[in-house]
């Protein structure tokens, strides 16, 4: 398929989980101020870390109210300066989707379209205002609305794995940062003693990430920081897992790849691979011991490199052929009739 | 789907939304002839409108406006720097054609392709037509968009007009005139299909009271038509980009055919073949169906300021190595001062009598036309020769004495750009507003296909002047569009 069209399915994608992410972790974190009363501990500030954009942020944001929850939601929700927020987000899925609208289904596009016109309307600003998570719920909602459709009226070749390649790869990153709230939150995790506030605070995480029940599926009945940490990164099972969405990740660019024959994407494959079979012989103690974060830090960066070397391998790179025979002939200036 | 439509109360019923409509004078109406009475086969269509009242007919037309921007049916306005899309306004109350009309129309049309078909040719290859005298050859080889650069070069089997949008309009007579041709890169068509896959949404009974020409077909045919005379069926749509104005229509012409929607820069020439850059590596494409102009097509041989064509591309061409629709060179079949020819360039070439009117046509260029022109500028439209959308045009009846003698200096300094013609008192047909129909004036745009066959879409784009009393029906100057139904069966 066109280079250009594969980017546009790729980074339509990825903005969508974005947008789809924030949007758990603004609803769950609501909710989780609620229930928890956490004196002296930034509930709102980490969001904001994560996201990457405490620079930003410290622009916008009056000195001393960088906690503010509602600054932060509005920051992070509203602020088209802020290209991690949540409007942001859904106006590039869109604007991608617009370019290659000829890949994507119908029903797809009607509802980015959708979500994209409803994000600017009044219904929004008021429902924001009124019922914040009735907001953040039909912002989920539609970003789960378009990958079932995707799933099931789109086309399922190459346009479709390149989108899902991009999710996937954009999860992986996500789930990471998510769980690295905790860590901006509480600061280093302690091994042994888990505070109710502490449980508190990684169950949000989990129900950031959906994974509430799965978690009680197999961890029984276990409520402990270091053994959710492990589920969020290294279940084989759980769709949110880092290294779930990598091995996802890497089932769609072998697909793309005509199951590894062909030679291009080789650079990506390779680098995929790698970041798997690394992750997968991490034990959860050791990385404890090492820190959290730092782990969590490279981990973020590799899933980074990854996708700068699909950018490479299949988007940016003129390819090879056309290299070869640039420098072999010298083509003559246009003769003109 | 709409929602079964509510049974009318009586008193719905009572109300006739029809009752105050009053045709315009000294207008043709597309709906009601001389005496108020409707025409015979916009009979059965009127009373099905009655029929739903004027609530239910409004809801439906909420519905069909909230499907197109759902849809994302829309254009960009170049004028407008937030470069905000915007919905193409849309009409509810379809222009409606009789079978004989039509016939009539179709087989006027398809003359009228051929003959500027065959006109290209010539004019590229040996211009026998200037050398016999039958039309001024400086008029033809001064005009700006006859391109040198392709002289001598012949396209595979000669086929220079692939896609042809001819406007035409109905004077008070009702007589169908052609108002200009348009054989470079006209739009619209994506707006017939989707008006009328909004209409069957809204208005699905009515599609079984009367039979209305289907028009779905028309992606099939267009990539039918240009691979028709291709080396391969690799096909694919080139676009400028997505802010082009028409960047939905590009990228709804390729999802219908089923091909690559590709920028300049998606494409390459290796050794004077066209390849697309894909993530599998280069890959030949036989034909293009290019919406850019030919200015920006290819920056080697046209302006080399162009981001948005390639480079290298109209070597491929000239070698034979790829079909490119339309042709580069079209503008000069389409020039508006070309224009009052045509009727010459189908007896010249055809050996047949014009099937179609035009419209009586003032050239600058001649000084007899220019003094005529700029003495009753106050009665006649003038048109800039190579603009289109409307813009680069004056309403004489309708312009301020400021505005007519500002149009004539501009006129005395560029004769040759421009032509004047007498105004069209062009048809009107109801059209829906808040509080019930009101006569607007329209035009039509049928679409022409010819490869190895020609074949014509059913009906076209009726565009509508929405501005009470106006008579530009340009999207850009706030015209809006309708479905255009061709009945096949008059009265089922």
């Amino acid at each position: 398929m066109i280079s250009r069209v594969a980017e546009g399915a790729f980074w339509m994608a990825r903005y969508l989980e974005r947008a789809d992410t924030l949007a758990r972790l603004l609803y769950v974190n609501n909710n989780f101020v609620l229930d928890v009363d956490l004196e002296n501990t930034p509930r709102w500030q980490p969001l904001v870390v994560v996201a990457g954009e405490e620079e930003r942020f410290s622009k916008v944001i009056p000195k001393g109210s960088e906690d503010d929850g509602e600054a932060v939601q509005a920051f992070l929700t509203w602020n088209q300066d802020n290209p991690s927020a949540i409007l942001s987000s859904i106006e590039s899925a869109r604007e991608n989707a617009r370019g290659i609208r000829e890949i994507i289904s119908l029903e797809m596009w009607e509802t980015i379209n959708s979500l994209w016109l409803w994000m600017r309307s009044e219904t929004a600003r008021k429902l924001y205002q009124k019922e914040r998570y009735e907001f953040y719920l039909h912002v989920r909602n539609s970003c789960s609305l378009f990958n079932g459709f995707a799933l099931d009226t789109m086309l399922q070749s190459e346009a479709y794995h390149f989108m899902r390649l991009g999710a996937s790869l954009e999860r992986a990153g996500q789930t990471v940062r998510v769980v690295d709230v905790k860590y901006h939150a509480m600061g280093p995790t302690g091994q042994s003693v888990e505070y109710p506030m502490e449980v508190a605070q990684w169950q949000a995480i989990l129900r950031s990430c959906s994974a509430i029940e799965p978690y009680f599926k197999v961890a029984n009945g276990e409520m402990n920081g270091v053994r959710i940490a492990q589920f969020l990164l290294f279940d084989r099972h759980f769709s949110r897992s880092v290294l779930r969405s990598l091995d996802r990740s890497w089932n769609f660019l072998q697909l793309i790849r005509s199951n590894g024959k062909s030679t291009i994407g080789k650079n990506s494959a390779n680098l995929l691979k790698q970041l798997r079979s690394d992750l997968s012989k991490l034990h959860m103690t050791e990385v404890v011991k090492k820190g959290l974060h730092p782990t969590l830090t490279r981990i973020v960066s590799a899933v980074g490199e990854v996708c700068m070397a699909v950018q490479q391998d299949y988007f940016f790179a003129v390819p090879l052929e056309v290299r070869r025979s640039r420098a072999t002939t010298t083509r003559k200036p246009g003769k003109r009739a | 789907m709409a929602n079964p439509p509510a049974k009318p109360t009586q008193q719905k019923v009572n109300e006739k939304m029809f009752a105050a409509y009053k045709p315009l004078a000294a207008t043709y109406d597309e709906y009601f002839s001389g005496n108020s009475a409707p025409h015979p086969w916009t009979e059965t269509i009127l009373n099905h409108l009655e029929s739903l009242g004027r609530d239910e007919f409004r809801a439906r037309t909420q519905l069909a406006s909230a499907s197109f921007l759902q849809g994302g049916i829309t254009f960009s306005v170049y004028s407008d720097s937030r470069g905000a899309e915007k919905i193409f306004p849309f009409d509810p109350i379809p222009r409606v054609i009789n079978t004989r009309e039509w016939k009539r129309i179709e087989r006027g049309l398809k003359q009228r392709v051929e003959a500027l078909n065959l006109f290209l040719n010539d004019i590229y290859g040996r211009q026998k037509i200037l050398k016999d005298k039958a039309i001024p050859a400086r008029i033809v080889l001064g005009s700006p968009v006859y391109r040198k650069e392709v002289q001598g070069i012949r396209p595979a089997k000669g086929n220079y007009i692939y896609v042809a949008g001819i406007d035409l309009v109905r004077d008070q007579q009702g007589t169908y005139r052609v108002l200009e041709d348009n054989v470079r890169v006209p739009s619209g068509v994506s707006y017939v299909l989707e008006n009328r896959m909004v209409m069957k949404k809204v208005f699905p009974r009515l599609f079984n009271k009367v039979k209305v020409a289907p028009v779905e077909e028309y992606p099939t045919q267009l990539r039918k038509t240009i691979t028709s005379t291709a080396k391969g069926t690799s096909m694919a749509v080139l676009t400028p980009g997505v802010y082009n104005s028409a960047y939905f229509e590009h990228s709804f012409l390729a999802r219908r055919m089923g091909c690559d929607l590709v920028e300049g820069r998606d494409l390459t020439v290796v050794k004077n073949r066209v390849y697309a850059k894909t993530t599998q590596g280069l890959q030949r494409v036989d034909a293009i169906y290019r919406r850019i102009d030919d200015d920006f097509i290819d920056p080697a041989v046209f302006r080399k300021d162009s981001m948005i064509g390639v480079p290298g591309l109209m070597e491929a061409y000239a070698k034979g190595n790829v079909t490119l629709a339309n042709a580069v060179g079209n503008g000069v079949a389409d020039d508006k001062a070309i224009y009052p020819f045509v009727p010459e360039i189908i007896r010249y070439y055809l050996a047949e009598e014009p099937i179609l009117e035009q419209v009586p046509t003032y050239i600058c260029d001649r000084k007899e036309d220019l003094a005529f022109v700029t003495e009753n500028i106050g009665k006649l439209v003038v048109k800039a020769v190579n603009e289109a959308g409307g813009y680069g045009m004056l309403v004489g009846p309708r312009a301020t004495k400021r505005e007519q003698s500002e149009f004539v200096k501009k006129v005395l300094a560029h004769p040759r750009n421009y032509i004047g013609q007498p105004l069209v008192e062009l048809s009107a047909c109801p059209t829906w507003f808040s509080r019930g129909p009101a006569p607007r004036r329209v035009d039509l745009r049928p679409f022409v296909l010819r490869g190895k066959d020609t074949w014509v879409l059913s009906g076209g784009l009726t565009r509508v002047a929405l501005v009470q009393g106006s008579y530009v029906v340009n999207s850009s100057q706030g015209g809006g569009s309708k479905d255009t139904w061709v009945l096949t069966e008059e009265k089922p």
